[in-house]
């Protein structure tokens, strides 16, 4: 009897064969080099606080390996809930016409995982478990969808704006630039499938909502957007780092000047677009 | 760690920041948080960062269901009541 281990093993292999995944040419060391930098120095979620000013280089790349572990883990993350809205959208009477395109969205969703999944296990020795939790409720009709594909559009976009920055710094490790381009390539196929939805939902149905749904829409997607950076801060990674007092740490970053300025910079494309669109009125209130 | 009574506090203070309009003594160990909007799906993350900071330690979410965080009692039930100081 093979253990569950050994056949798993037997199975990657045997589907890795009639499926071979595109690698990238990305070259994998044993350990990530010590003197390398896993994480734009800048984007590092403490930048801006009196902390980092206290630690040696060496320790600002260790944050940095630690960040670039929370960053592929909150994608791994809202990659999951976005598989599984996916996967709901599928041979729906309204999506068939999109279907086909959902079935490559998903494959290169979960390729993504993997590869995320791959480096932070084999250098941060683990992934940074996801803390949100969806409540049911009610939805006025088309509602669910149109939220369901604003709320990928502003996670990917933001993402992804991270993906073009750490892709295009040349202080990165090979192998933490080309996992960055590789995402960036894939996404800018999902960038614009996800606005194309956005569009066509809020058209054909916006015109039927009162004022009540509409607000409703507009102050859920305000926060969501603010939410969604709260990951960038994980008081996780700061005790991982050996830091006092991590929840403060998460506080003080996510509330400082450089992270507000940050989010409005990095976030601007999606807002911008939903402002045009009507969905939004002004810019969240970073 | 906290005892039942600060934590409870700490909870009502904290909901009461998320929600300005409702007095805070309104909000009592049984109110449900869920039902009366007074916690949304998106500030769940939030609270879980909160109470893992009163907790000192991380909580795995992904064996929760809502109703952990349907009211301040069930908070003080699922994370706290049991625990060790």
């Amino acid at each position: 009897m093979l253990s569950l281990e050994t056949l798993v093993e037997k199975l990657n292999a045997s589907s890795e064969r009639d499926y071979p995944a595109p690698t990238w040419g990305l070259e994998w060391p044993e350990q990530f080099p010590e003197g390398a930098w896993a994480f734009s120095p800048e984007l590092l979620s403490l930048s801006g606080l009196p902390v980092l000013e206290t630690f040696s280089e060496e320790q600002l790349k260790r944050l940095a390996l630690l960040e670039a572990g929370n960053f592929f883990s909150l994608n791994i993350n809202g990659e999951k809930s976005l598989i599984e809205g996916l996967a709901r959208q599928c041979y729906r009477p309204q999506t068939h016409a999109v279907t086909s395109y959902i079935h490559h969205f998903l494959e290169e969703e979960s390729r993504h995982m993997r590869t995320f999944g791959a480096f932070c296990l084999k250098y941060v020795g683990k992934t940074y478990p996801d803390k949100k939790m969806v409540f049911e409720r009610e939805y006025a009709e088309g509602e669910e969808d149109f939220l369901f594909w604003t709320k990928v559009m502003i996670f990917e976009e933001t993402a992804d704006s991270y993906n073009v920055y750490m892709a295009a710094d040349e202080r990165l490790h090979p192998l933490v630039r080309g996992i960055h381009k590789m995402h960036h390539h894939d996404e800018s196929r999902h960038l614009a499938f996800g606005r194309q939805m956005v569009r066509e939902i809020w058209a054909e149905h916006s015109p039927k909502w009162d004022a009540t749904v509409i607000q409703g829409i507009r102050a859920y997607l305000n926060s969501y957007a603010t939410s969604v950076w709260r990951e960038y801060h994980n008081p996780e990674v700061y005790r991982d780092m050996g830091l006092a007092d991590a929840y403060a740490l998460f506080k003080a970053s996510f509330d400082g000047p450089v992270a507000r300025e940050r989010r409005a910079k990095m976030s601007a494309k999606p807002i911008k677009f939903l402002v045009g669109l009507g969905v939004f009125e002004e810019d969240p209130a970073w | 760690m906290v005892t039942e009574s600060q934590l409870k506090e700490a909870l009502r203070s904290w909901l009461s920041q998320k929600n300005p309009a409702v007095p805070v003594e309104t909000i009592g160990d049984d109110t449900p948080l869920i039902d009366q909007r007074l916690l949304t799906s998106i500030q769940v993350m939030d609270l879980a960062l909160f109470l893992e900071d009163l907790r000192g330690e991380p909580l795995d979410m992904t064996r929760l269901r809502a109703g952990a965080f349907s009211s301040i009692n069930a908070i003080w039930s699922t994370f706290f009541a049991g625990v060790s100081a």
